[in-house]
C-alpha cells in the first residue's frame, strides 16, 4: 500500500517534469531546468556513495569533467560520433574511479573523504596545465549537439534538449532505485550502519564499496558529458572543489539515503544560488549557513521531513 | 648535490607548516573524531588578521601575531561550542558536513572581510645566509626553527601536562575518562583552542613565506590531511615525519619536474603509501 502510493507520487511528478516547459514561459528558467535535471543525474550517482554507504565522496564534479572532457575529446580526435561519447564517457569516468578508489577505500570515514577531495584537486590542476589536450583555462568549444545536420529533433532547441535530458534523469533514477532495492543496495545500507559486522557475516565490503564508487562516478561522468554537449562549452572552473561540495548539499539537504531526495536537492542547489543573487559576495557565507543548519537541525533532508510528516497524517486518519 | 640540498631546506620549511596544521587536525580528530576541515581557513583568517593588524593599523609583527592567535582561540571555540557540539552524538558524516558548511563560511568571510587579492605579510627578515652554496633566507630560517619550537612545545604539552594526559585519555577511551573524572565538556574546547592556534600560527607563516588568497586555506587543509594519512592517525612522530617527507617531495617534485604539477605528485606520493602502508609511515599496524 505504502509502495503503491510512493509509486503513485514518482509518476505524478514525471508528469509534472513533462509539462514543465509548457507552464514556463521564461526561457532562462528552462536552461536551469536543464541544468538540474543534469544535476538530478549527478546527485542520485553521488548518493550512492553517500547516501547509502555512509562515505563522502567530494569529487563527483571533477568526475563530471572527465566526463565532460573525455566526451569533447573523443569527438574532436577520433570522429566517433556524439551518442556514442556520450555513452563512452562514463566508461573513461569509471577507469579513474577505479584507479583511485581501489586504494582509497582501505582508508575508512574521513579519510576516503580526503582523498577522494586530493582527487579533484588533481584532476583539476590537470585540466587547467595539461594545455595540449584541455586547452587549460580557456577551455574547449564548439563541441556539437547531438543529432547531425539532418537530425529528427531540432536540438538547439532548449526544450528538446529538456525532454532529452529528462528521459536520461529518469532513466538513471529508475536505475539507482534498482540499485537500491537490490541485495547489493542492502549490503550498501548494511554497510553504513554498521561495517564491521558485515565483514563478520563473510561479505567482502571493499568489493560493494568499490562497486559503489565506480557507479557513483559513472552517474557523474554521464552528467557531465549531458552538460558538455548542452553547453557546447567546457572549461576547468565548473569541474572544483566547490561543485563537489553542491553535489554533497544536494544530497544531504535533499535527503540522503532516499531515491527522491537526490532530486529536490539537485534542483535546490541549482536554483537556490539564482535567489541569493541578492546576496552577492554574502552568498557564499548563507550558503555554509544552510548547509550547517540544515545538517543539524534536518538530517534528514526534505525528503525526510515529508515522509515523516505522511506518516504522522497516516497514523492519524 | 647543492640543488637538491637547496630544495630539501626549501621543502623542510613548507614541511614545517604542514606539521602544524597536522597537529591541529589529528588532536581533533583524536578527541571527538571530527575531520576538522575548516582548520585551513581558520588558520588563512589567522593570518589574514596579522597582516590586516600589520599594514592597516601599523601594530608590530610579533604583537599582532599575538592578537590573531587570541583571537583564532576564541574563533576554535565558538566552532566546537556552536557546529560541532550539536552533532557530537550523530553519525560521524553529519560532523563532517558542517565542517565543509563551515569552511564555505570562513572562506566567505574571508573574503567579505579581505578581498580577493593576495596578500603577503610583511616582515624586516630580508638577510639570506650562504652556507656551503645553499642559500637560507632568514625569514625560512625562523619559519622552521619557530615550527620546530612549536611541535616541541606541543609534544611537551601532550606528554607532560595534566590537560595533555587528560586530552590523551579521552581520545583513548572516552568513557574510562569520564570515570576518571576528566571533564570531557572542557576537554573539546581546549582542544579546540590549542589547534586553532597551532593553525593561526601556521597562517601567519604562509603568509609571510609565500602569499594568502582564497583557495589556499582549503589547499592547505588537504594537505593537512594528506600528512596524517602518509604519517598515520593520531601520533605526533608521524605528523612530523609526514608532514617533512610531503614537503621535501613537493619541493624536490617542484625544482626537478614541475612546479605546476607538484600537487600531482604529492598525491601520487599519498596514494602509493595508502597501497602498501595503508596504516600510514609511522602508524601501527
Amino acid at each position: 500500500m505504502a509502495r503503491n502510493r510512493t509509486f503513485i507520487l514518482y509518476w505524478l511528478a514525471l508528469v509534472g517534469f513533462v509539462l514543465l516547459p509548457q507552464l514556463i514561459s521564461v526561457k532562462y528558467y528552462i536552461h536551469l531546468c536543464v541544468l538540474a535535471l543534469i544535476w538530478v543525474i549527478a546527485a542520485q550517482g553521488q548518493n550512492l556513495i553517500q547516501g547509502y554507504t555512509g562515505y563522502v565522496s567530494i569529487v563527483q564534479a571533477g568526475f563530471m569533467g572527465i566526463g565532460a572532457y573525455s566526451t569533447a575529446l573523443m569527438g574532436m580526435h577520433f570522429d566517433l560520433p556524439v551518442w556514442l561519447t556520450i555513452i563512452l564517457a562514463p566508461f573513461v569516468t569509471a577507469f579513474f574511479a577505479l584507479l583511485t578508489g581501489y586504494p582509497s577505500l582501505r582508508v575508512k570515514g574521513h579519510y576516503f573523504a580526503i582523498v577522494t577531495l586530493a582527487f579533484n584537486m588533481v584532476i583539476f590542476i590537470v585540466l587547467m596545465n595539461f594545455h595540449d589536450l584541455t586547452q587549460g583555462e580557456a577551455g574547449i568549444t564548439g563541441i556539437p549537439k547531438p543529432g547531425g545536420k539532418d537530425a529528427l529533433f531540432n536540438w538547439r532547441d532548449r526544450e528538446t534538449y529538456y525532454y532529452f535530458v529528462l528521459i536520461i534523469a529518469a532513466l538513471m533514477t529508475g536505475l539507482a532505485a534498482l540499485i537500491v532495492r537490490s541485495r547489493i543496495g542492502q549490503i550498501l545500507v548494511a554497510i553504513r550502519q554498521n561495517e564491521d559486522l558485515v565483514g563478520a557475516v563473510g561479505i567482502a565490503a571493499w568489493k560493494y564499496k568499490l562497486f559503489a564508487f565506480v557507479t557513483s562516478a559513472m552517474f557523474a561522468g554521464l552528467a557531465g558529458a549531458i552538460y558538455a554537449h548542452y553547453q557546447s562549452f567546457i572549461n576547468p572552473e565548473i569541474f572544483g572543489i566547490a561543485q563537489s561540495l553542491d553535489a554533497i548539499l544536494a544530497v544531504i539537504i535533499g535527503g540522503s539515503g532516499t531515491i527522491a531526495g537526490p532530486i529536490i536537492g539537485a534542483f535546490f542547489v541549482v536554483f537556490l544560488p539564482e535567489y541569493l543573487r541578492f546576496a552577492d559576495s554574502f552568498r557564499l557565507i548563507l550558503y555554509g549557513l544552510v548547509l550547517v543548519l540544515a545538517t543539524i537541525f534536518m538530517p534528514r533532508g526534505i525528503a525526510g521531513i515529508a515522509r515523516d510528516l505522511m506518516e504522522k497524517r497516516r497514523g492519524r486518519t | 648535490m647543492v640543488e637538491v640540498l637547496q630544495q630539501i631546506i626549501n621543502g623542510i620549511a613548507i614541511g614545517g607548516v604542514y606539521v602544524l596544521i597536522a597537529l591541529g587536525l589529528t588532536t581533533v580528530f583524536g578527541i571527538l573524531g571530527i575531520a576538522h576541515f575548516a582548520h585551513g581557513s581558520v588558520s588563512m583568517f589567522g593570518g589574514y588578521l596579522t597582516f590586516f593588524f600589520v599594514t592597516s593599523w601599523g601594530i608590530p609583527l610579533l604583537l599582532a601575531i599575538l592578537i590573531a592567535l587570541l583571537v583564532g582561540l576564541v574563533l576554535g571555540v565558538l566552532i566546537e561550542l556552536l557546529a560541532y557540539r550539536p552533532v557530537r552524538d550523530a553519525n560521524h558524516i553529519n560532523a563532517f558536513i558542517v565542517a565543509l558548511g563551515l569552511t564555505m563560511m570562513v572562506e566567505g568571510i574571508n573574503l567579505e572581510l579581505f578581498g580577493h587579492e593576495q596578500v603577503v605579510i610583511p616582515t624586516d627578515f630580508s638577510r639570506v645566509f650562504n652556507i656551503g652554496g645553499v642559500t637560507i633566507p632568514e625569514l625560512r630560517l625562523y619559519v622552521i626553527l619557530a615550527a620546530a619550537l612549536l611541535i616541541a612545545a606541543m609534544t611537551v604539552f601532550v606528554e607532560r601536562t595534566k590537560t595533555g594526559q587528560a586530552i590523551r585519555a579521552v581520545a583513548e577511551n572516552r568513557d574510562a575518562a569520564i570515570l576518571m573524572g576528566v571533564n570531557v565538556k572542557t576537554i573539546p574546547l581546549v582542544v579546540f583552542a590549542i589547534s586553532t592556534a597551532l593553525g593561526v600560527c601556521a597562517g601567519v607563516m604562509v603568509g609571510s613565506l609565500f602569499a594568502i588568497a582564497p583557495g589556499i586555506g582549503e589547499g592547505l587543509v588537504v594537505k593537512g590531511f594528506a600528512v596524517l594519512i602518509l604519517g598515520g592517525l593520531g601520533s605526533i612522530p608521524g605528523a612530523v615525519v609526514g608532514g617533512l617527507v610531503l614537503g621535501i617531495t613537493e619541493a624536490l617534485a617542484a625544482g626537478f619536474i614541475s612546479s605546476a604539477y607538484k600537487d600531482v605528485i604529492a598525491f601520487v606520493v599519498m596514494i602509493s603509501v595508502l597501497l602498501f602502508r595503508p596504516q600510514g609511515l609511522m602508524g601501527k599496524a
